[in-house]
């Protein structure tokens, strides 16, 4: 008898824990993946409101070939933290662009409300110093947002 | 002698007990610091210093934009200047370029208008396939 009872008694159970012996492997290769992906910033995030636009493209510009120009509400032009007196922005532009040989593309990310003088003192700028490629920053607009407005 | 013998011998392992908190500790960090920091924007070349090309007018379709938002349009030589709002610049653009295939968008903006008519407007044109623009500030011609 003992033995048939043995025979019909089912041996296996589910665990009753939580295996944990992969957890500092999986642990481990999200950080890994973290730290690889991460980018510190070079420069402080500026609080402007950008202009909405439908065509915004992602560029695929590798980070060392990008350089930001931020243009405030009121005019001022700062580049890596620093304020900018506009006639000495291409001074500031021209030896990144050489040592980007020639494949800088500089993002001008303007205030929505900027008056269109400075924006396009900014670009005579880039002109002298040879910086052609820009990019004018936009959020992404939505075709539904944009017919409800 | 017996009592005279250390008792307590150094673990040759490596602790691992808490090499799971630690990881995950990292792992917080790395997760809150990371920004994906993607660039977008509209592109565009800018014309070279020093480089200007002189356009047939045929070619050219003036696109004014003033203070207040509204785009004044000029086609060529025609002296009519039609009044149209920045959402209607892509319809005309693909019209008319239809029509002439060499054909320039010049984008003047008033130098007070919001730089965002602007972008409204590059917007259009850009959505609309166009890869020959100029930009400029308006001179009052």
């Amino acid at each position: 008898m003992a033995i048939m009872q043995g025979g019909y008694k089912r041996k296996s159970k589910p665990a009753s824990d939580i295996p944990d012996s992969s957890l500092a492997d999986m642990a481990f290769l999200l950080l890994i993946f973290f730290m690889v992906s991460t980018t510190f910033p070079k420069e402080r995030p500026r609080k402007l409101d950008f202009p909405d636009a439908e065509a915004t493209q992602k560029l695929d510009t590798p980070r060392k070939d990008v350089m930001h120009v931020y243009l405030e509400r009121d005019g001022s032009v700062y580049i890596n933290d620093a304020l900018i007196p506009m006639d000495r922005v291409s001074d500031i532009v021209a030896p990144e662009y050489v040592r980007s040989e020639h494949k800088l593309v500089v993002v001008i990310r303007a205030d929505r409300e900027v008056t269109y003088n400075y924006v396009d003192a900014v670009q005579k700028e880039l002109q002298q110093a040879g910086a052609v490629r820009v990019a004018f920053y936009t959020n992404l607009e939505e075709r539904v947002r944009r017919a409800r407005r | 002698m017996a009592i005279l013998k250390k008792k307590s011998r150094v673990s040759g392992a490596i602790p691992t007990a808490s090499m799971a908190d630690i990881a995950f500790l990292l792992l917080i960090f790395f997760l809150v610091t990371t920004v994906f920091d993607e660039e977008k924007g509209l592109p565009l070349v800018l014309p070279e210093q020093s480089k200007e090309q002189e356009v047939s007018q045929k070619n050219v379709l003036h696109i004014v934009i003033r203070a207040d938002g509204i785009v004044e349009l000029k086609r060529g030589e025609s002296p009519s200047v039609s009044t149209v709002t920045a959402d209607m610049i892509g319809d005309i653009w693909r019209q008319d370029v239809a029509q002439n295939p060499n054909l320039i968008a010049a984008v003047k903006t008033y130098p007070n208008a919001p730089y965002r008519y602007m972008i409204d407007v590059l917007d259009q044109l850009q959505g609309a396939g166009a890869d020959r623009i100029s930009l400029q500030l308006y001179e009052g011609n």
